[in-house]
């Protein structure tokens, strides 16, 4: 398999409604990607690109409709769907599409547009659940969060006020993030004293409703060389799901991403991952997410990440920062965007071109994961300068 | 399997009306940065735009933010007029359920500079329309518009 570097990113705002369509969107990602490493779309030789539900932006086939935006127009275009897992995903398509040989240059973009579905998108996820033994009780996605949330901190013992920590941590990144929807700091009470939405997840535990998109370039060994000096490589992928059946499932640790996360470091020459990583940007969808996927990335003991986010080796100048972008919780979820988003930050991360929320130290490796589908599947990008 | 049913006239295939088990949720959409000036255009001043790309030598109607084919912002827009030729034609004989229509209604895809529009053609006989036909856009009045596609009432022979 042929080495691939990152040699371009670019995004657009996450807002809580654009004025922009779809494709729109997925144009002023991919144009600011491209103008990143000087490239124009001649140069491109494919395109892979992700979205998660059609049902978001109300367009069934969604990846066809998108295609022009994405740089898809006459070239070997590929949509890759994995519910909220897209956006990392759709990364390890394009590797693909580079690592085999087949193509030198590959656009990876990810778009979402929250904001179409009326009067939340919510209603959408109604018929993901069993229609025979679950959809009458009027399932939500929170119900799934609520249970997982509950289950974690019964097991370890974790307070709400735990939980709560990590969308202080993400938020506070968010704000010197200028692609971030919000404006304010929050404080640990400002996220208890939100409303319960499903016991025991509150509003400000929650992501937000968001529209935009985040593109990526991609390069096979020696154009990249030629194309820039930092080039940022793709060091090991990895991708897996868990059973859809719940009660199979620990909804304590995240086994969907255990195996990924080996994958991936395995690919990558990584044996102490916890040491060896130096950013990582888990899905944090939900505070507690971020915990439960920091402990299946194996850069946290399980039921020992409060104390460590407690002591600040999370933090942007702790020892593994995480979520140095803002995350889901501070920069928006526009879903697949969201994990692209991630590794977009790493490139600049890892480049030194993150301005405000540099992580110091010359930070070599970086790790991104998204996760999703029926909540059960999993996708872990290695990257490295 | 346990239950066998088995069509074998496309005919008995047919759409019904979901009723009361309609989703309890729906899309609503933006015309996006080129479609709010595009509608904005026919709604007050009964214009078409295109949107040229001076590169590929190509103007998009509807007018679009940028070049699909060398990705370079649009930024010259273009008034194409109100007139276009039938680039291709159908003639609907029957609603969504099967019954015959009260009257054929007749689609159009208009060319219009480089791209087209998808329309109603009116004040044309079935017998009578061909393709390259000239055909011209006949608007709402002005206190009509909504800033819609449905501005422009059909299309009319010139
Ligand atoms: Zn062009």
């Amino acid at each position: 398999m042929r080495k691939v570097a990152i040699v371009g990113a670019g995004m657009t705002k996450f807002v809580r409604r654009a004025l922009e369509t779809p494709k729109e969107l997925a144009y002023e990602a991919t144009k600011t990607a491209l103008d990143s490493c000087d490239l124009r779309l001649e140069d491109i030789d494919c395109v892979a690109h992700g979205s998660a539900p059609d049902a978001f932006d109300g367009i069934h086939q969604k990846g066809e409709y998108l295609a022009d935006g994405c740089g898809g127009w006459n070239k070997p275009t590929m949509r890759v769907y994995v519910g909220g897992g897209t956006g990392v995903h759709a990364i390890i398509h394009g590797w693909h599409h580079i690592a085999s040989g087949m193509f030198d240059t590959c656009l990876v973009v990810c778009e979402e547009k929250m904001s179409s579905a009326m009067p939340h998108a919510q209603g959408f996820f109604l018929t993901i659940f069993d229609a025979i033994t679950e959809r009458s009780l009027h399932p939500n996605l929170l119900w799934i969060f609520a249970l997982e949330m509950n289950r974690y901190m019964q097991r370890y013992g974790y307070t709400k006020e735990d939980m709560a920590l990590v969308a202080v941590n993400n938020k506070r990144n968010g704000l010197k993030n200028p692609a971030s929807q919000f404006k304010d700091e929050v404080t640990v009470e400002d996220v208890l004293n939100s409303e319960i939405m499903a016991y025991p997840v509150s509003r400000l535990d929650v992501s937000p409703v968001s529209d935009g998109a985040a593109a990526i370039v991609l390069a096979a060994e020696p154009v990249a060389r030629r194309l820039t000096d930092k080039p940022i490589w793709i060091e090991g992928v990895g991708w897996t799901l868990d059973t859809a059946y719940w009660g199979t499932r620990d909804l304590y640790y995240p086994r969907y991403l255990d195996k990924a996360a080996r994958m991936a470091y395995e690919m990558a020459g990584i044996r102490e991952p916890a040491k060896q990583i130096n950013i990582a940007e888990p899905y944090d969808p939900f505070g507690y997410k971020a915990l439960h996927h920091m402990e299946g990335l194996q850069l946290s003991p399980r039921g020992k990440t409060v104390e460590l986010l407690r002591d600040g080796h999370f933090a942007l100048d702790g020892n593994l920062p995480m979520c140095p972008s803002g995350g889901l919780l501070g920069v928006g979820n526009p879903i697949a965007a969201a994990g692209t988003m991630k590794v977009c930050e790493l490139f600049w991360q890892l480049r030194g071109e993150a301005g405000e929320r540099q992580v110091p130290g010359n930070p070599r490796l970086g790790v991104a994961q998204a996760w999703g589908d029926l909540m059960q599947v999993s996708s872990v990008v290695v990257v490295g300068n | 399997m346990a239950i066998l049913e088995r069509i074998t006239r496309n005919i008995d295939n047919r759409f019904w009306d979901p009723g009361s088990e309609a989703f309890p949720v729906k899309n609503r959409y933006t015309a996006g940065m080129a479609g709010q000036r595009f509608f904005k255009e026919i709604k007050e001043n009964g214009k078409i735009f295109g949107s040229k790309c001076q590169s590929c030598k190509i103007t998009y109607v509807p007018a679009r933010i940028y070049c699909e084919r060398c990705f370079e912002r649009l930024e010259e827009w273009v008034d194409v007029g109100t007139e276009g030729t039938i680039y291709s034609f159908t003639v609907v004989y029957k609603t969504k359920s099967g019954k015959p229509k009260e009257s054929p209604s007749i689609i159009v895809a208009v060319k219009i500079a480089d791209g087209l529009l998808i329309h109603r053609l009116n004040g044309c006989s079935v017998e009578d329309i061909q393709i390259g036909m000239p055909v011209k856009a006949e608007f709402k009045p002005k206190a009509e518009r909504r800033g819609g596609i449905e501005d422009i009432k059909y299309f009319k022979p010139l």
